[in-house]
């Protein structure tokens, strides 16, 4: 089974690798694995506080040429994005940019819940740090 | 008919090896094309479709692990019919676990491939990956030993909590796979890498 080009592309140039430093303001994490296959992947987005704007994404995944490709790829569609806005990217909508087969529709599930997390994270804390304020 | 019923066994995972074996061979003879070949075609057909039955239900059983996956997949599926099966839960301190010791591993390949081979991070390597490989072998007689025991002998209520504990185990043992498979790599390119070293 060939890859396409795109799954090839961010395989080989993988945008936005690495993580940010665990005091980062405005950050949330998200790490999720895939038990079928043993693929772990953490991603991070770091939000600008004022505007509710994620401004930087990042992702480290040990999987998969599709693993790699699906969380460089929702990196990339992170930023920029609000809150709000990132928690509608869909699986799906992984799946149909970099033309996955069907049996590797789960490596766009886990960059999905990667995402899922990630934002869940940060609203947790953002969610905390609010409520340390009011009081 | 599903491959507890092609031996005549109950759902359960508690089997004597030895016994499934000794029915394996048993059915198998009766089964087999070439007993069949004066009998009309459809006949002959029905026998190579038990046979083929068979061979798939003695695979799916003779493991105690593949039991457990099989017998997963099987109460699974009776599930999906009334609502989503439940997706395994690994602890999160292990996802955490194995993400650093992928970090570590991605960092030793790196230096391994700009300074040669360091024997004191193989021996690093080496040693974790006997704790892993120990963990691997815990798990699996967790799954083999109590868990198979609670699903056996539990009350019908308790079953769905029996197959939870399988797919979660399961999980861990599947985790724990791809990280000792990936520092066997790691540990193998090391070798190969020395030789060529030396060769230089």
């Amino acid at each position: 089974m060939a890859y396409s080009e795109k799954v090839v592309d961010h395989y080989n140039n993988p945008r936005n690798v690495g993580s940010f430093a665990k005091d980062t303001p405005g950050l949330g994490t998200g790490l999720v694995g895939a038990p079928e296959c043993g693929d772990v992947m953490k991603l991070q987005i770091k939000v600008n506080l004022d505007t509710g704007v994620i401004e930087d994404a990042k992702f480290k995944t040990f999987g998969c040429g599709s693993a790699i490709a699906s969380s460089s790829l929702a990196t990339e569609w992170l930023k920029g994005k609000t809150v709000d806005e990132a928690s509608k990217i869909k699986n799906t909508d992984i799946v149909n940019e970099l033309k996955l087969p069907p049996v590797k529709i789960h490596c766009s599930v886990l960059a999905e819940d990667a995402i899922k997390a990630a934002l869940a994270d940060y609203r947790e804390k953002h969610a905390a740090a609010d409520a340390e304020a009011s009081t | 008919m599903d491959h507890f019923e092609v031996f005549g066994l109950p759902r359960r995972l508690a089997i004597d090896g030895a016994e499934l074996q000794r029915k394996f061979y048993e059915l198998s003879r009766r089964y087999h094309p070439d007993f069949h070949q004066a009998a009309p075609p459809e006949q002959q057909a029905q026998a190579l479709e038990a046979s083929a039955r068979l061979n798939a239900a003695y695979r799916a059983l003779r493991d105690p692990i593949a039991r457990i996956e099989y017998l997963v997949r099987l109460e699974e599926g009776r599930e999906t019919k009334e609502g989503a099966a439940v997706k395994p839960k690994a602890p999160p301190e292990l996802l955490e676990e194995m993400f650093e010791i992928q970090e570590s591993l991605q960092e030793a390949k790196a230096s391994n491939r700009s300074s040669g081979r360091d024997p004191g991070a193989r021996a690093t390597l080496a040693g974790q990956r006997d704790r892993l490989v120990a963990r691997y072998r815990d798990e699996e007689a967790r799954l083999r030993g109590p868990l198979s025991a609670a699903w056996d002998d539990g009350v019908p209520a308790e079953r769905g909590r029996a197959i939870a504990g399988f797919k979660d185990a399961l999980a861990v043992r599947a985790y724990l796979r791809t990280v000792i498979d990936d520092i066997d790599q790691a540990l193998g390119e090391a070798e190969e890498g020395h030789v060529s070293h030396r060769r230089h």
